[in-house]
């Protein structure tokens, strides 16, 4: 057992210095500069030149890759060069706060999910069933940041039960503000989670196993909480453990919507300013948490169903 | 010259802007919501509008431009003169100044700050004073800057934000090995003489300034200035979310409101929806050059240009686009930078003049050509549909070409393009600046296009040493006559700032070169 997850760890490695790889030739592929894009229109070739050249960027790509292989090898990923500040600090500044957004969104889409296609399942084609599905497909198929400006007019500006976007200073106000962006972010996740776990339930119910518990007397309760669930939820955790790099995918945009200085805002502005080591660092840094999600899964899948890990 | 002005003088014009019936509130502290955060808060080294339009309020500068941007105030400096041979500058600095950490500012100060400004290669704003030669100190403790010629723009380049005044001590004290690095650290904290100084950062989200008590200037009941405990900037992207936090009450002001929505904001009871004049222009830039990417080039003729001004009805674009609130341009430079000559909407729409140019280009059955637009960008969106439907009228085939901007920057510089839209501010109340950039072929091509009129660069060569204003004004409006009837460019329209406060903020202002002045503003209670 322990030895797979070694293994996992292990293949991790390998995939992050690909990552590492294509990101770094890529991101220099791209069209411009960070020179131009800072500079803008105005800028003189000269001023262009000569920053370039303070940058390092006018040597060839494998040379910057050795340099900068040999700085990352000490801790450093470089400063942002529009920022003028450490990546790893920004990495510092930013990542939980995606992280957050994403571990709360996660943990809502869960709380909605779980309860639910429970209910459908076992009502299936019942009112309750349609309600729920019907409720959800509406919240899957609404753009997200459409759906985060409506819930921004309603409960933030039109109720005031939750402030308009913003983070907040303390740990407690970063709940409270994050909680209408998670929600956003949590519903569409949710709904195709909730699908998935119904229609894994129904499936179970109907097993063989299930009925013969049921025939020997076993209450329902402890009928679906030990022997439904658990092998309902082996896709579903999967299909969630995938679905964490959609989640940052969507937290780009729910970060737009709600000004959090997440780092998903931070990855977009990099990008549109080619601030390469900043795109650099914080592709690395989310292919990290991405890696660790997967690997996080398949523990959880390995727990639940012990067959994996052999 | 007559470029004296008293303190007295000086004083009237700024109370002038403030007077009122009743006292001014003070205390409080301004939240406004700014669609992106700064960069980089180093007077010399930045590079981009969301610096340079806030600097003012934490640097300040031996002189200040006025309310309208064209003309120049006391800042740091009281009384100004430039000698009659157009060589010499001298500023008396006002009594007791001091910086925001209660030192006071020395004439060392300001000769290490202008000499910073001016070295060559130290950031991309050096162009603005590199007349400037050297910097001393009078015996009577004035400044006195030496030109290496006669410079007209050197009076209102004494406002801008890269002649800021920063204390040499604590900024040599910081660490890294140059100026550059040196720079970094000191950005992280800065520390000036302008009406506030800086609390604390929080990248991408937002960034505290209070009252800064060691500020010269007075407010109208007699007492410093500013009025306001402190200015919070708030980041927030999204246009809809920024709007909706001001409605909330979260904020106090929010800038660059969509035009779509500023009709909305103006019908608010409790919104004041302020559109501040501004020297903001909208066009599109032709590249004149013979061949692009190896195929003939129709912009290369002149009359084709002018065809294509001529085919496009500025009216119906300034009203799809801006909602109104835009209006034609008169010259290739803002109606608010000094010099304009311009006296009526340039190439009134013609369609049918439009036609009969090209066919005189030989462009009779018309032809197609590519335009850069900045993907995702809605303003330049809708003039880019616009401009297609409209030049298809004159047998003009437009092929939008969507880009990110990094991208177009770099086909602009290395002039791989047909025509981009584009957009400019200026950052000085002289017309010097977009000339150069835009007319004068040495710069950077003319925009890149490659266009050049041999008098056009030597007019523009004269007027930058030129010391009579008569002369001056007459070489700018030479300037103007020639590239505003055979330049790269279509003229599209003028905008204003639009940015919209709550009723209880008194005396802001966005200046028309787009500095955000709070050293007025209030909260009234």
């Amino acid at each position: 057992m322990s030895l797979f997850f070694l293994r996992r760890l292990i293949q991790l490695i390998p995939t992050l210095a690909f990552i590492l790889v294509v990101v770094f030739v890529l991101v220099r592929l791209l069209p411009g500069d960070p020179t131009s894009a800072i500079l803008g229109d105005r800028a003189l070739d000269a001023d262009v030149a000569r920053i370039n050249h303070d940058l390092g960027l006018d040597r060839s790509i494998p040379v910057q890759f050795v340099l900068f292989l040999k700085a990352v090898a000490t801790g450093n990923l470089g400063n942002s060069i529009t920022l003028k500040l450490p990546v790893t600090t920004l990495i510092a500044q930013r990542l939980p706060v995606t992280v957050m957004l994403t571990v709360m969104a996660a943990l809502m889409s869960l709380v909605m999910a779980v309860p639910l296609a429970f209910v459908a399942a076992l009502r299936r084609d019942e009112l309750a069933d349609s309600a729920i599905r019907g409720t959800f497909q509406v919240g899957l198929s609404m753009p997200v940041f459409y759906l985060g400006l409506i819930l921004l007019t309603v409960f933030g500006a039109r109720l005031g039960w939750f402030p308009v976007g913003g983070y907040g200073d303390s740990f407690g106000e970063h709940i409270y503000h994050l909680f209408l962006p998670a929600f956003t972010l949590a519903l569409s996740l949710a709904a195709i989670l909730m699908r998935n776990l119904r229609a894994a339930i129904i499936g179970v119910v109907g097993a063989e196993y299930v009925v013969f518990a049921r025939s020997k007397g076993i209450m329902p309760g402890v009928i679906l909480m030990r022997h439904v669930l658990r092998s309902a939820l082996i896709s579903t955790v999967s299909l969630f453990g995938l679905s964490v790099g959609t989640l940052l995918g969507g937290a780009v945009i729910t970060e737009t919507v709600f000004a959090i200085p997440g780092a998903g805002r931070l990855m977009i502005d990099s990008i549109y300013g080619r601030d390469y080591p900043v795109v650099q660092g914080m592709t690395m840094a989310l292919a990290v948490v991405v890696s660790l999600t997967f690997f996080l899964t398949d523990v959880v899948e390995a727990w639940l169903d012990p067959r994996v890990a052999r | 010259m007559k470029m004296v002005a008293s303190a007295a003088l000086a004083a009237a014009i700024l109370v002038g802007g403030s007077i009122s019936a009743y006292a001014t509130d003070r205390g409080g502290v301004m939240t406004y919501g700014r669609y992106a955060d700064s960069l980089f808060l180093d007077p010399v080294l930045n590079d981009a509008n969301v610096d340079i339009w806030i600097l003012s309020n934490l640097y300040d500068t031996l002189l200040l431009p006025t309310d309208d941007g064209q003309g120049v105030q006391a800042g740091l400096a009281t009384e100004w003169k430039v000698s009659d041979d157009g060589m010499t500058v001298t500023l008396k600095l006002r009594d007791g100044i001091k910086f925001s950490d209660g030192s006071p500012i020395e004439a060392s100060d300001v000769i290490w700050s202008l000499k910073r400004a001016a070295k060559p290669d130290n950031g991309i704003w050096g162009f603005l004073v590199s007349a400037i030669k050297d910097v001393t100190s009078g015996a009577d403790g004035s400044i006195v800057i030496s030109l290496s010629r006669p410079d007209p723009s050197i009076i209102p380049a004494l406002t801008v934000f890269n002649t800021a005044i920063m204390p040499e001590k604590l900024f040599e004290a910081m660490p890294g090995k140059d100026d550059a690095e040196k720079a970094k650290a000191f950005a992280e904290h800065p520390v000036g003489s302008g009406p506030f100084m800086f609390q604390s950062w929080e990248r991408g989200s937002t960034m505290k300034l209070v009252k800064n008590p060691y500020y010269w200037a007075m407010g109208d009941d007699g007492k410093p200035l500013p009025y306001l405990d402190g200015v919070t900037f708030e980041v927030i992207p999204d246009d809809a979310t920024r709007i909706l936090r001001l409605q909330s009450g979260e904020l106090d002001g929010a800038e660059f409101i969509p035009y779509a929505r500023v009709a909305e904001l103006k019908a608010d009871p409790k919104l004041d929806m302020n559109l501040y004049p501004s020297t903001k222009i909208e066009y599109v830039t032709l590249n004149v050059r013979p061949q692009v990417d190896g195929k003939d080039n129709p912009l290369s003729n002149v009359k084709v240009r002018q065809a294509l001004n001529y085919a496009t009805n500025k009216d119906a674009i300034i009203q799809i686009v801006t909602q109104g609130v835009g209006s034609p341009m008169k010259s290739f430079m803002s109606s608010a930078t000094p010099l304009n000559s311009g006296t009526g909407p340039l190439f009134p729409y013609d369609l049918d003049k439009a036609k009969s140019l090209l066919a005189e280009a030989g462009y009779k059955d018309g032809f197609s050509i590519d335009l850069l637009v900045l993907a995702g960008n809605q303003d330049e969106t809708g003039i880019a549909t616009a401009l297609q439907q409209m030049w298809a009228a004159a047998g003009v085939k437009l092929n939008l070409k969507q880009v990110d901007n990094a991208t177009r920057t770099d086909l602009y510089r290395s002039g791989k393009f047909s025509m981009r839209l584009g957009a400019w501010t200026d950052d000085i109340a002289d017309p010097s600046e977009i000339t150069s950039y835009f007319a004068y072929s040495p710069t950077i091509e003319s925009q890149h296009s490659g266009w050049k009129s041999e008098e056009v660069d030597k007019l523009f060569e004269q007027s930058q040493s030129e010391r009579d204003p008569a002369k001056r004004t007459a070489q700018y409006a030479r300037i103007q006559e020639i590239a505003n009837a055979e330049g790269p460019m279509v003229y599209l329209y003028e905008s204003p700032y639009p940015v919209a406060l709550s009723k209880k903020v008194k005396g802001f202002i966005q200046i028309p070169l787009g500095n955000n002045i709070f050293r007025a503003a209030s909260l009234t209670k």
